[in-house]
């Protein structure tokens, strides 16, 4: 966008010079707020690396209770959701106000079902007595540590899901917003910024994905 | 007067512009009432509102300091039980690291000025800033409530597995410590921000007063280091409630893991403590010595240089906990390397006073005592990363008073010198010369004999956090004490004559030092958005061969051809 | 280049097929007998690879300001110094310094 000379423009805050410089702005805070978010998960991955190197057969074993397939389903569902929000975003700069909700309700749909695997999954293994960390009851892997194991697992996968359900969250806002029209190419931050936010939150799956269901 | 060009060769119109002394409207008085402080979003009033926490939680932090010192007078129970001495040192510590420290230069002083200093109206995002004042504020509630329930006594770091066991609430003060991380993550995101986008025309990063370049450096690590601390004790949480094993040993973890996971945070966590303290110092040292400051753009570099190297080195607190050998030997080999850019720094000061005008006001007081007193603490610092002589030295009083010739000798006299030396631009007002300087001088005697007898003590072996000791060391421990005495004098009569003269302290030009930098180049006290004009940048932050009149340039038209207020000095054009 | 480059509808596309596609290559890999570590480092680098891609083209760093993607490299650097140094010790707790 050139030079916009925005002194019209009521999304424009009297601090910044001109829109151009207010959007930026916004846009490397985020980045900075995802900096954030992968040193958070980071911590995690750290603690997963380590217990792995120190004991591999339990990591083995343990795979072997988690269902490969649902994984690789809710990695495809997190993969269309991300085309959808960019979808959504692509829709908000070309002016098609009707297509932000529909493309933001389909995002919020995938997340959903995503939630619903992953909710499957959990109740499967609680049913089992795998639970997390001084619950653990499972006594079908032969392992001392394999509640840490699991542990790690319901951290990882538990903190995630939270980032999913505050994306939902985050999601249901913006479609109410976009539904007063308050989303156009002039000014569209909170979408792109949601988008950003959610396609960490896939990253974050995709490895998290061969890390925990694919452990031969 | 020719113009060097900025960022794309557009004209700009500018002139120079009069500052108005002791405006009657300012960001003090534009708008009244309780609401207007707690919602406001303006930076000033943000830090203002940090600054009045902060010593609030240094006061709290510095009495449970002098019931320590009491307690400590004689090797018997003075004042206490043992049990309550641990639960005491533990929120001492948590108190000062968390909520004084921590926020003490980046939040207060950094709030206020950073947006001055760069030409700004504001921080790139005024209401987020505000958010973190009320995440710090929630944060220090549930801190209190832990104090309320049950006060923790593991030390202010945390270590499991005796978090885990303890029935003190670890869980609350712990909550408290994350919920205040998140507003120190934001601060640094804004900071950064702010620092990329918000620059006045004409000022390049080589043009930002050094202070910037400090909150710079320490704004990357608040934002690379808080998460993971916030992810450390959101483990440890889940370790008290569910027993998820990572930490603790009786289900299978690692307690030394933990040390990792703490202390990648808390060692960077100490040049967040230190490195705004250097911006400050930079600033003192350039504007009392009336001289350009010498190696610009070293002192610039070694503050990112320590905040990297400051990420790699956090083992060296671990040296006997039983780590590996071979990590031991990394850990204390890096160790060694943040003394370099420490060092350049301190050369670089004296070199700037080096046949300067040096002109020993109260905060130029304050900056000769930080170099004296930072100096012992940073090569104590070196010698405790020295394998052989921390295996000797780990955990005695040598330790604590390293780190508190680090901290208080250092971070906060540089705090107080800053304190003093912006004081009249905050409030409007000059404090007292004379009870400055008589404070100043207090403060480095009760320091020096608070904390000296500490590393003789410490080096013949009397370990921290202990309630009793033998009976060689009741000299010591004494001096000890009756210093923390003079120390606590030093600050009340700081307080009171710094109260006194929001009241009835003469009335401060708009720049009393002869300052260079943007901060000065509006009224004191700043009006509602800082300036009445936006400053547009033709000389260095230093350059003090320039009389103060050609640092106050401005744009003098914006877009639409309206004029703006302020009085026109000369005109001219330029290409900026 | 500007901050409010629209994506082309042919780049998102593609982009998805291609994430699907590697993930069916993610979980083929995982049926194939590769030895010991070189199966986690081949997960690891199409898992990188996937990523990289969500980054460039559904994040939009492809046709950003070059500093966001230094802020995103940056977190991986930091990341690994943070499991590296770590690794240091826990994969040598048993080993003495003899070993020089």
């Amino acid at each position: 966008m050139a030079e916009a000379h925005s002194v019209d423009n009521p999304r424009l805050l009297h601090h910044f010079r001109n829109a151009d410089q207010q959007f930026s702005s916004s846009k490397l805070g985020m980045w900075l707020f995802l900096f954030t978010e992968i040193m958070f998960f980071g911590g995690l991955f750290v603690a997963y690396i380590i217990y792995r190197a120190w004991n591999p057969e339990l990591f083995t074993m343990a795979a072997t209770q988690l269902d490969t397939m649902l994984g690789a389903v809710n990695t495809v569902v997190l993969i269309g959701s991300s085309l959808t929000i960019a979808l959504a975003i692509r829709a908000a700069q070309t002016d098609k106000q009707k297509m932000i909700v529909n493309y933001l309700l389909l995002t919020i749909f995938l997340a959903s079902v995503f939630l619903v695997i992953k909710y499957f999954e959990y109740t499967h293994k609680f049913d089992m007595g795998i639970f997390p960390g001084a619950y653990y009851t499972f006594d079908g892997i032969d392992h001392p540590k394999a509640n840490v194991f699991f542990s790690i697992y319901y951290m990882m996968t538990g903190l995630h899901g939270l980032h999913v359900i505050i994306g939902i969250g985050l999601m249901i806002w913006l479609v109410i917003r976009a539904k007063i029209g308050d989303y156009s190419s002039q000014w569209y931050t909170p979408v792109e910024m949601c988008g950003l936010y959610w396609h960490i939150v896939d990253i974050i799956w995709i490895f998290l994905f061969p890390l925990m269901y694919l452990i031969e | 007067m020719s113009a060097s060009s900025t960022t794309n060769g557009k004209t700009l119109k500018v002139r120079y512009f009069d500052i108005e002394e002791n405006p009657t409207e300012h960001y003090l008085n534009a708008e009244t009432g309780l609401k207007s402080w707690l919602f406001t979003v303006d930076h000033k009033r943000i830090g203002l509102m940090y600054l009045a926490s902060i010593a609030l939680f240094f006061f709290v932090g510095g009495v449970l300091a002098l019931v320590l010192r009491t307690e400590l007078f004689t090797p018997a129970e003075n004042l206490m039980t043992a049990e309550t001495y641990n639960r005491i040192f533990t929120i001492h510590g948590a108190v000062m690291v968390f909520l004084f420290i921590i926020p003490s230069i980046p939040a207060a002083l950094g709030n206020f000025l950073l947006p001055m200093m760069l030409g700004a109206k504001d921080v790139a995002f005024p209401r987020l800033n505000l958010a973190s004042f009320w995440i710090y504020s929630i944060g220090a509630l549930f801190t209190l409530a832990s104090l309320a329930v049950n006060p923790i006594d593991t030390g202010w770091t945390f270590y499991t597995p005796y978090s885990v066991q303890t029935g003190s609430a670890v869980i609350l003060m712990t909550l408290g410590v994350f919920i205040m991380g998140f507003s120190s993550i934001l601060t640094g995101m804004n900071f950064i921000v702010t620092i990329h986008k918000m620059r006045a025309p004409g000022m390049t990063w080589g043009r930002m007063p050094l202070f910037l370049w400090a909150m710079y450096a320490t704004s990357i690590i608040q934002v690379l280091a808080t998460p993971v601390l916030a992810i450390t004790l959101a483990l440890l949480i889940m370790e008290r409630t569910l027993g998820i094993g990572i930490f603790d040993p009786a289900l299978g973890g690692d307690p030394v893991l933990y040390q990792h996971f703490f202390w990648f945070y808390s060692h960077p966590a100490v040049y967040i403590m230190i490195v705004p303290a250097f911006g400050v110092i930079s600033e003192l040292i350039a504007t009392f010595s009336r001289k350009t400051i010498f190696g610009y753009w070293a002192i610039a570099m070694s503050s990112l240089a320590i905040a990297f190297i400051g990420s790699l080195v956090w083992g060296h607190h671990m040296f006997v906990s039983g780590q590996s050998e071979l990590s031991t030997v990394v850990f204390s080999f890096l160790t060694f390397f943040v003394g370099i850019p420490t060092g350049i720094k301190i050369f670089n000061w004296l070199a700037t006073m080096h046949k300067g005008s040096i002109d020993m006001k109260t905060p130029m007081l304050y900056a000769c005592i930080f170099l004296f007193l930072f100096t012992i603490g940073g090569v104590t610092g070196i010698m405790l990363g020295a394998i052989s002589v921390n295996v000797q030295l780990h955990d005695t009083y040598y330790v604590v008073a390293h780190f508190h010739y680090v901290m208080m000798g250092g971070t906060v006299m540089a705090f107080l010198g800053g304190l003093h030396y912006w004081w009249p631009k905050m409030t409007g007002k000059m404090y007292n010369e004379f009870w400055g300087k008589i404070s100043a001088v207090i403060i480095f005697i009760g320091f020096n004999l608070t904390f000296l007898p500490q590393f003789i003590m410490g080096s013949q072996g009397m370990p921290r956090r202990y309630y009793s000791y033998i009976e060689q060391f009741q000299t010591m421990h004494q001096l000890s004490t009756i210093g923390s005495y003079i120390l606590g004098v030093g600050f009340v009569i700081i307080a009171v004559y710094l109260a006194h003269s929001m009241f009835r302290g003469q009335k401060a030009p708009s720049n009393p030092w002869g300052a260079r930098t943007l901060d000065w180049m509006t009224s004191s006290p700043p009006a509602h958005h800082n300036f009445n004009y936006q400053p547009v940048l033709n000389n260095g932050a230093y350059d003090f061969h320039k009389p103060i009149a050609d640092f106050t340039l401005g744009i003098a038209e914006d877009d639409h051809g309206h004029e703006h207020k302020g009085e026109p000095v000369k005109q001219q054009e330029q290409n900026a | 280049m500007s901050a409010h480059h629209i994506i082309p509808m042919k780049t998102l596309i593609s982009t998805t097929v291609a994430l699907v596609v590697l993930t069916i290559v993610t979980v083929a890999v995982f049926y194939l007998p590769i030895p010991a570590p070189f199966d986690v480092v081949v997960a690891i680098l199409l898992a990188s690879f996937k990523a990289t891609l969500v980054g460039m083209f559904f994040m939009g760093l492809y046709y950003d300001e070059k500093f966001n993607t230094v802020v995103l490299i940056f977190s991986f650097l930091f990341f690994l110094v943070f499991v590296g140094i770590t690794l240091l010790d826990t994969m040598f707790r048993d080993t003495g310094i003899s070993v020089w």
